[in-house]
């Protein structure tokens, strides 16, 4: 068995393995704090998809939306931290991209269907400009950018609820959001009904399809990555590192601040969000569970809304709190992260795989010495 | 019982690093107590991992170690310490803001009500100073105090933990001649009352004056061991390099041509204040192998960085082809045809996580043939790829392969297709042949005098004498940041010579060094 093939096994195993612990926490949890436990469990694992014993394909759209703002952060995260950057201001640049996303629908409509492409890309590419700040500090001053893009989310949450709450509220509202965006700003539904589901989610899969191809077939990507393995070795090679490091944070925050563009766009008539929506640290969860491959990111990213999903319902119908599905994503996040986790299995893999390579090397010299 | 002989007993010792290195493979090793025993090797031979374990901070994948006849699981350090088992390490594990004194008793300090007793710190270090005749200033910030007393503190901190058994990785290393003969007289002392000590060294000289047995290790395997007095210097280097065919090289004889690099006046000072370049001026022509030879540490890591512009001078020029080369970006640098075999082939070489291909293109990934438009031309780059594997003999299973799961020799040979095949002008190639296999290695310089011959300059820094005496058309000697002595043609050469040059024993007058400036 080759070595990759061995390390591929050994990833799947791993996460499968962090999943089931994961699991069976939640499990854990379950029995503790619910008098009906067999009853919350069917909700968690099936009624997402079955309502009543019959298939539900409304609840399946729901998932796929709420998949949809996750895996657009997922992308982003994966973008970045490719190239070793930790930046976490996604979550403030979800915030930011459908606030300014909302405002462009609302002041400068033009009337046509080009609104919703309008807003979605000013609202993109006003976060992709705000990720060059960490960035830059972190290139310029060698400023750890995981720090700086942390503290960068709460200015803009703040930032954007003072001009929520000031300038753009619509007095007329009880609560504060802004006037109704025009109708040609919105973000189509894909299918009719109540699930939300809008031509977002295609948007994000065609997203994943030209993100994968970003990474592993152009030479921007190819940078990005190289430079994520070992920065030394990128710059001897004569690669432009900080440039890159800088472009890997720009594209994060163009696909977060679309993640929160499409959200606001498709989901409501007007912005309404008074917090950090949480999508960018959801997008963190996602990324790590599918690697930073991003062609595992819509699936990650469906598992997430679907244990999301499960959680709810459970909370609704039996009497387990919602709060367990952080719970969940914690250990499983974890798990994930811990590199240690399943290391004596891999170390075994490694030890078999060195003893092979001696043993064909010592075969081939005998083999050579024959030949030659 | 005789096993009460030996304080130490490492039997059938296997270590695989997680990425897949075998560092060791079933290696015995022991020691008997209250002798001073060398463990020797070439860099790469496993003789730190083998300490690494005995000292807690590696555990081996299979094998035991036995420790005054007791079977031991060195979990850490900590564990060793409680064993009685001590080391200190090249680089020192001292805090250089604090005392000697609170450095001697980091981790177990005495202690009045909740302060820690500093005068019984010092107390203790001074007790122990005199007993073992190590003398050190217990009041002295260690980032004051000069490296031999350092390293005595590194010893006396062993003691005071109750080391018996002291592991000393290479201590002479960073000491200057007069020191090194104060720590063996220590040493001696040390041994005298008792101490069992491992010595790890690759300095033959050192060995033999001051060791009772040697243990060689070669490839991660043991070559044995041997009483110090019965085993000749030659019969050592040849067991520790294994290389009882000297590899010789057919090459013609040089016509060099116009310079290519020129330095001049290069200086810099480190971050320690050391002067490790000294007004260093040298040429190198155009199809010609120039050598660097000397005893590590004498400024040659520092000149290749800033050949490539990875650190910057404090003074002084370096041109290729009349082009500045300090502070030129590595873009630049690769354009005006300069390549790099770096030293540190791990940390510069290649991205161990990537693939072969990943490697191998990575400093012509932008060119125009391996792109179509936006998108890059996979079949172009698969075809480079599989090119450069077949070139360069790299020993795998396809480029797909991750390159740090192959072995030491094979990923230098991803290095050096990448670093030959870009059509250069000029190649600084830092110990090429490091810690890799005699096929590889072979290979490797039979390439190297080929593209000379071919009309390549070529700059060689090997620490490998016979490496750098057979290849090289002319070579010069590093001393102390300077240039010790230019030869012009190398088949005059022997080892003895070069060894009065290298240690500093002679030099040659300005008037002889200066013609490597051909001007």
């Amino acid at each position: 068995m080759s070595n990759s093939k061995r390390m591929l096994i050994f990833e799947l195993i791993r996460g499968a393995a962090a999943i089931g612990v994961a699991m069976l926490v939640a499990l854990i949890f379950i029995f503790i704090c619910s008098d009906e436990p067999m009853e919350a469990l069917r909700y968690m694992l099936v009624a997402p998809l079955f309502t009543n014993g019959s298939f539900s394909l409304n609840s399946l759209y729901i998932m796929l939306a709420n998949s949809t703002p996750i895996i657009f952060t997922g992308l982003a995260v994966c973008v970045m931290f490719s190239a070793n950057q930790f930046n976490l201001a996604g979550e403030g640049a979800v915030m930011l991209g459908g606030f300014v996303a909302a405002l462009t629908g609302i002041y400068f409509s033009t009337g046509t269907y080009a609104d919703v492409f309008i807003a979605v890309f000013v609202g993109s590419a006003v976060c992709a400009v705000l990720m060059i700040i960490p960035a830059l500090i972190k290139v310029k001053l060698n400023a750890s950018e995981m720090v700086s893009s942390l503290m960068i989310n709460y200015i803009i949450m703040y930032v954007v609820l003072h001009y929520l709450n000031n300038v753009f509220a619509d007095g007329s509202k009880g609560s504060v959001m802004t006037f109704p965006f025009a109708a040609t700003a919105r973000v189509p539904a894909l299918v009719a009904g109540s699930s939300k589901l809008t031509w977002g989610f295609v948007v994000a899969l065609i997203c994943t399809v030209i993100i994968a191809f970003f990474m592993y077939r152009t030479r921007w990507g190819y940078s990005i990555r190289m430079i994520g393995i070992n920065q030394n070795f990128a710059k001897y090679s004569g690669m432009k590192v900080a440039s890159v490091i800088v472009l890997s944070q720009i594209i994060g925050g163009f696909l977060s601040g679309m993640a929160g563009a499409v959200e606001v766009l498709g989901r409501y008539d007007t912005f309404l969000w008074r917090d950090l929506p949480g999508f960018g640290w959801t997008g963190v969860t996602v990324a790590i569970l599918a690697k930073n491959n991003p062609i595992f990111i819509p699936i990650a990213a469906f598992f997430i809304s679907y244990l999301q999903r499960g959680f709810t319902l459970m909370a609704t119908y039996c009497d387990v709190p919602s709060e367990m599905v952080d719970i969940i994503q914690a250990v499983i996040f974890l798990f994930f992260a811990a590199e240690k986790f399943l290391s004596g299995y891999r170390q075994k893999l490694v030890v078999a795989a060195a003893k092979e390579e001696l043993a064909q090397k010592a075969a081939q010299t005998a083999t050579e010495g024959g030949n030659k | 019982m005789s096993n009460n002989e030996y304080v130490v007993q490492m039997k059938g010792i296997e270590k695989v690093y997680s990425n897949g290195v075998a560092a060791n493979q079933g290696v015995d090793f022991f020691v008997k107590r209250g002798e001073i025993h060398a463990l020797m090797g070439e860099n790469g031979a496993g003789k730190s991992t083998l300490m690494k374990m005995l000292f807690g901070m590696e555990q081996p994948t299979s094998g035991e170690i036995i420790v005054n006849g007791e079977k031991v699981t060195l979990t850490s350090p900590t564990v060793a310490i409680s064993k009685g088992i001590g080391m200190v390490h090249q680089h020192f594990m001292l805090v250089p803001s604090l005392t000697v004194a609170e450095n001697m008793v980091l981790g177990m300090e005495p202690k009045k009500g909740m302060f820690i007793d500093y005068k019984k710190a010092v107390e203790i270090t001074e007790e122990y100073a005199k007993r073992f005749n190590l003398h050190v200033d217990a009041n002295a910030k260690v980032i004051d105090i000069p490296v031999g007393m350092k390293q005595k503190v590194e010893i006396l901190k062993a003691l005071v933990r109750g080391a018996k058994i002291l592991i000393l990785d290479e201590p002479t290393a960073v000491l200057t001649t007069q020191e090194t003969t104060e720590l063996f007289k220590e040493l001696i002392h040390l041994k005298e009352q008792g101490f069992t000590i491992i010595f790890i060294s690759h300095k033959l000289k050192e060995i033999k004056q001051i060791t009772d047995r040697l243990t060689i290790m070669r490839n991660g395997k043991s070559m044995g061991v041997y009483e110090t007095k019965d085993i000749s210097e030659q019969e050592i280097s040849r067991l520790m390099v294994g290389r009882d065919v000297i590899l010789t090289v057919e090459k013609e004889k040089a016509e060099p041509s116009d310079v290519v690099l020129k330095v001049r006046d290069l200086e810099y000072t480190d971050s320690w204040n050391r002067k490790m370049l000294d007004k260093m001026s040298f040429s190198v022509r155009k199809g010609e192998i120039l050598g660097v030879a000397g005893v590590e540490g004498n400024g040659q890591r520092e000149l290749v960085d800033m050949l490539f512009n990875l650190n910057v001078p404090d003074a002084g020029t370096i041109t290729v082809n009349g082009q500045n080369v300090i502070g030129t970006p590595q873009r630049k640098i690769r354009e005006m045809g300069v390549s790099l075999i770096p030293e540190d082939r791990m940390t510069y070489g290649i991205a161990s996580s990537g693939s072969i291909e990943e490697n191998v293109i990575s400093d012509r990934f932008d060119k125009k043939k391996f792109n179509k438009g936006p998108l890059f031309d996979m079949n172009a780059i698969h075809a480079e790829s599989e090119q450069l594997i077949a070139d360069y003999k790299v020993l795998c299973k396809n480029y797909k392969q991750q390159v740090g799961m192959l072995s030491g020799g094979n990923i230098q040979k991803v290095v050096v297709a990448r670093e030959f095949s870009c059509n250069p002008k000029l190649i600084i190639a830092d110990q090429p042949t490091r810690g890799i296999d005699v096929g590889a290695t072979e290979f490797i310089r039979k390439k190297l005098v080929e593209l000379s011959r071919e009309g390549v300059a070529v700059l060689l820094v090997s620490a490998d004498l016979n490496e750098v005496m057979e290849l090289s058309d002319s070579l010069v000697v590093f001393y102390n940041g300077k240039i010790a002595a230019y030869f012009e043609d190398t088949s005059v050469l022997n080892d003895e010579m070069m060894g009065e040059y290298m240690l500093g024993l002679k030099k040659q007058s300005d008037e002889e060094i200066r013609r490597v400036c051909h001007e």
